[in-house]
């Protein structure tokens, strides 16, 4: 009998693998997943085509809580992390209560990145990474024909195509941020510009945001250096940040995120982080590494989930696939999406 | 059912204000004009500790019955709300405490046991409570104000609750209370915007615009009073004494008077000594003073004297269980005590029934010169109904007695054998009219006898009478398409809701099945209820008891056995309870 608790903190491609993973390898041992949003798993990036009506909510699940129940997964939907107390290897809730683990994984992937010039103005961006943006994606293009993205990752590339089925009028602001983490060359700037203006997408390239301000007829009105739109939705999309904020005093190293090596081994007995969250060393490059991308993620939580158990397992990917942008090397599986 | 339809439970511990916070949320459903059922369970220890929980359904059409599972449960102490997960739907809303004072070891927390669809609504009552006012004893009102902001009820409906509730206390108190209401609901209105939904918004309000909210005990005593009765003799016994304590406050403002006496078979022989002068006297009690009360109820049935006594049913037997709610006294109200006692027993089956039930007992006691026992039942006593009005009708609150004709003046029979098997009956001092009354047999004259032939042709008399009842109590009530059905659900009580709304839901599928009311319990519509049982395949007796105590008095009426739903889990029985148990026989029967 296998006593051992194990918890995954996140219900994404990640941890919902990870928690999988340590279900089929260590059938008795007890296993928690606790997620912040409510729910089973659904892979994110299919979220548009729920949007566009092409499959229902409960099409997008693959997992559903039920599905975790049957697997003997104890699933905390809708409860969220804020501290981790590792030397006495405890997780701490939002409500005050303490999770005792023999085994850790952190696997909460990103949260919608705003970068620092837009954040004043965020009340005004709708994002675009979890079901319940959908649903306000839904909701507000009910009454929306125009609609402004700005930034720009590749998760905006098929929801721009999914809004134009949808009869909107769709604005791309190109900036030098756009596609971000991959490397925006002149090159692919140009090639993207022509793709989407093609499209019947009104491509902007401006170099500066001005301002965004609401008019009183509710839509925003968006300045730049070289024009002015007005769209009744701005979507901002620039990838997505680690959302670790409740590991700031857990003692784990963070840089853009959690520092672990190759066998995703935080340095903490029994911790493990994996997918979006996770900065990975490279024993070749002598560097850390991110991984983006739901078939990155996937495998890196199988990875922890078989290291936490007692396996030697590398996340292993070729120091060729390894790409930097703005100082951070990454790994992404969405290149071949793109 | 159709329109809204949502059962919230509100679940703490002795002390945590729960009751109070249910009568509040209660009281606020109906000013914002829904329909409402609602019943509270708390522990049978005074205070200090056990598990209090309220249940309140509330919607747009009329409530008959609890749900089996609430759609919301607001958890005011964590470790005794887990007790209620298995009776919330799958993806109900739990509002809980998500700072309490220290930290929670793993499973202490509710979010620990809540089923992953759940929508759990962490709100900080106790330190909102402790913001808004110094105190954290505001707890139960921060999430009143929680559940009001995510269920879109105004303010204003809770904030003239919370006025009538507190005036009383002064205004300090009423504000302290409408600030924790305010933090709880701003507090929703910040951190919950997504799960906002509005069920209990503004656009339904005022459909019952003229409602109020009544309980079964206020019902009970309200019918007491409108029927002028003179005095209540009582002893305290839950769930009857708050009928005590509320005539306590309002008969004596209208000239009679309340005596708590020294038990319930002092109790009886006052209510009986009162109706033999000729004034109008009641008590209630629950089983085990009703058991007390048998030998006397015995003897005013052979000295043909009116008493009205309400036995509000709790679990038994003996003490058994004081706070639950069962109907396990059908047998002891019909047939306990000494000889054959016959006596009037009806049982209301909704707060309604139990002012009207209430209302005209004393006059049928007069008319047919005996017990009448209202038996009710915890759930009936206890739960509050949003109704629109009580009324009572001249003809049925006059004086009940048949006096005796003038011309009997100095020839006067007090037990005289009549058609009716009633005999005219004088008062202790009318002149001319002297008669005397005796729990030994006796003659017409009053004289004691113990020949077989008086004591047979009394005993027919008696029970003569008893039978000619029926023309004055209720019919049972069919609601059933025309035509042969291949079940019929034959309910009395408080379960009577229950069966009716799952008969309804199985109607609205197309079942050939019905619902037959049985509010005349003794005697009791033999015709009727035979003629409702022989077009039934099967005929289902639901009840909360063991023994199955209707289907044991009327069973046989069927021209086989009849099925039977007996729980006795101390709770009501809901419409899923018996469904299922249709679901069970129209199988078999396919």
């Amino acid at each position: 009998m296998d006593e051992r608790h194990f918890v995954v903190i996140g219900n994404g491609p990640g941890g919902s693998q990870a928690a999988l993973t340590l279900r089929r390898e260590s059938p008795e041992s007890r296993i928690t997943v606790i997620s912040k949003e409510r729910g089973g798993f659904y892979p994110p990036h299919r979220i548009p085509e729920l949007i566009s009506g092409v499959i229902s909510e409960e099409d997008l699940f693959v997992f559903s809580p039920g599905s975790f129940k049957e697997r003997n997964i104890k699933l905390r939907s809708g409860q969220e992390v804020v501290d981790l107390d590792l030397r006495n290897q405890q997780v701490i809730l939002e409500h005050k209560e303490k999770i005792p683990f023999d085994g850790l994984i952190i696997a909460v992937g990103g949260k919608p990145r705003i970068p620092e010039y837009l954040a004043v103005f965020s009340d005004l961006l709708m994002t675009l990474k979890t079901l319940q943006n959908a649903k306000d994606w839904v909701a507000k293009l009910s009454s929306a024909q125009k609609v402004l993205i700005v930034g720009g990752d590749l998760t905006s590339l098929a929801f721009s195509k999914i809004l134009l089925s949808m009869q909107k009028q769709v604005y791309f602001l190109l900036s030098e941020e756009a596609f971000w983490p991959i490397r925006c060359t002149p090159a692919l700037f140009e090639e993207v510009s022509l793709a989407l203006a093609r499209k019947g997408i009104h491509v902007l390239t401006p170099s500066q945001i001005r301002s965004l301000s609401v008019l009183p007829d509710k839509s925003i009105e968006l300045r730049t250096d070289h024009d002015t739109v007005c769209a009744d939705i701005i979507g901002a999309f620039f990838g997505l940040v680690p959302d670790i904020r409740f590991t700031a005093r857990s003692g784990l190293k963070i840089d853009r995120g959690i520092l672990v090596d190759e066998y995703l081994f935080t340095g903490f007995q029994g911790v493990y982080a994996a997918g979006d969250c996770a900065q990975i060393y490279h024993p070749q490059i002598q560097d850390y590494w991110v991984s983006i991308g739901h078939d990155n993620a996937v495998a890196l939580g199988r990875i922890a989930a078989m290291n936490l158990l007692g396996s030697r397992v590398m996340a292993n990917v070729s120091k060729e696939s390894i790409f930097e942008v703005q100082d951070i090397k990454v790994n992404t599986s969405w290149w071949t999406e793109f | 059912m159709g329109g809204k339809d949502l059962t919230i439970e509100i679940c703490g511990m002795s002390g945590d204000g729960t009751i109070a916070a249910g009568q509040l949320l209660n009281a606020a459903l109906v000013n914002a004009g829904y329909s409402l059922l609602a019943f509270d369970s708390y522990p049978a220890e005074i205070r200090g500790f056990g598990r209090c929980v309220t249940h309140s359904r509330v919607g747009s059409g009329k409530m008959i019955a609890l749900k089996n599972k609430a759609h919301v449960l607001i958890s005011l102490d964590d470790q005794e709300s887990v007790s209620r997960i298995p009776f919330l739907d799958t993806d109900a809303v739990v509002l809980f405490d998500n700072k309490p004072m220290a930290f929670l070891a793993e499973n202490q927390s509710i979010a620990a046991h809540v089923e992953p669809e759940a929508k759990l609504i962490g709100v900080p009552f106790g330190d909102l409570s402790a913001g808004a006012t110094g105190s954290r004893q505001g707890r139960n009102l921060v999430a009143l104000g929680a559940f009001a902001g995510l269920f879109g009820v105004l303010p204003e409906f809770f904030n003239k609750a919370i006025e009538k509730k507190f005036s009383s206390k002064g205004k300090p108190v009423v504000d302290s209370n409408l600030a924790c209401f305010q933090v709880g609901y701003q507090h929703v209105l910040e951190f919950y915007k997504e799960d906002i939904s509005g069920d209990l918004g503004e656009a339904s309000v005022h459909e019952n615009k003229d409602s109020f909210l009544i309980s079964g005990n206020e019902a009970i005593a309200m019918g007491a009073l409108d029927a002028n009765v003179h005095f209540y003799f009582g002893y305290p016994i839950t769930p009857a004494t708050p009928v005590m304590e509320i005539l306590a406050e309002k008969l004596p403002k209208r000239g009679g008077k309340v005596m708590q006496m020294e038990d319930e078979i002092a109790s009886i022989g006052a209510v009986i000594g009162s109706f033999f002068a000729g004034k109008r006297a009641m008590t209630a009690t629950s089983g085990p003073g009703f058991a007390l009360m048998t030998e006397l109820i015995a003897h005013a049935t052979v000295t043909e004297t009116p008493a009205v006594i309400v036995n509000a049913q709790r679990g038994g037997p003996g003490t058994g269980l004081p706070t639950k709610t069962e109907q396990s006294d059908l047998q002891v109200a019909v047939y306990g005590g000494p000889g054959d006692s016959a006596r009037i027993v009806w049982a209301p089956t909704d707060v309604q029934e139990c002012y009207e039930f209430t209302l005209r007992s004393f006059q049928i006691a007069e008319k047919y010169q005996t017990p009448v026992i209202l038996l009710t039942d915890f759930f009936l006593h206890n739960r509050v109904e949003s109704l629109e009005k009580l009324s009572s009708a001249a003809e049925m609150i006059s004086d009940g007695n048949l006096y005796p004709a003038e011309e009997k003046i100095n020839a006067y029979k007090r037990y005289e054998i009549t058609e009716t098997g009633i005999s005219p009956r004088a008062l202790p001092g009318s002149e001319g009219f002297i008669f005397s009354a005796t729990g030994l047999e006796h003659t017409e004259k009053g004289r004691p006898d113990y020949s077989s032939a008086i004591h047979m042709q009394m005993s027919e008399k008696r029970h003569r009478k008893i039978r000619g009842a029926l023309s004055d109590l209720p019919p049972p009530v069919e609601y059933a398409p025309k035509g042969q059905l291949d079940l019929g659900i034959i309910a009395w009580g408080s379960t009577f809701g229950a069966a009716l709304e799952a008969v309804t839901q199985e109607q609205e599928q197309g079942k050939r099945i019905g619902a037959l009311k049985i509010t005349s319990i003794f005697p009791f519509h033999e015709e009727v209820i035979s003629a409702f049982m022989t077009k039934c395949r099967e005929v289902l007796i639901p009840e909360l008891n063991f023994e199955g105590q209707l289907a044991n008095l009327i069973g046989h009426l069927h021209g086989k056995k009849v099925k039977r739903l007996n729980q006795v889990t101390g709770t009501p029985l809901t419409p899923w309870d018996i469904g299922e148990a249709i679901h069970s026989i129209l199988k078999v029967l396919d």
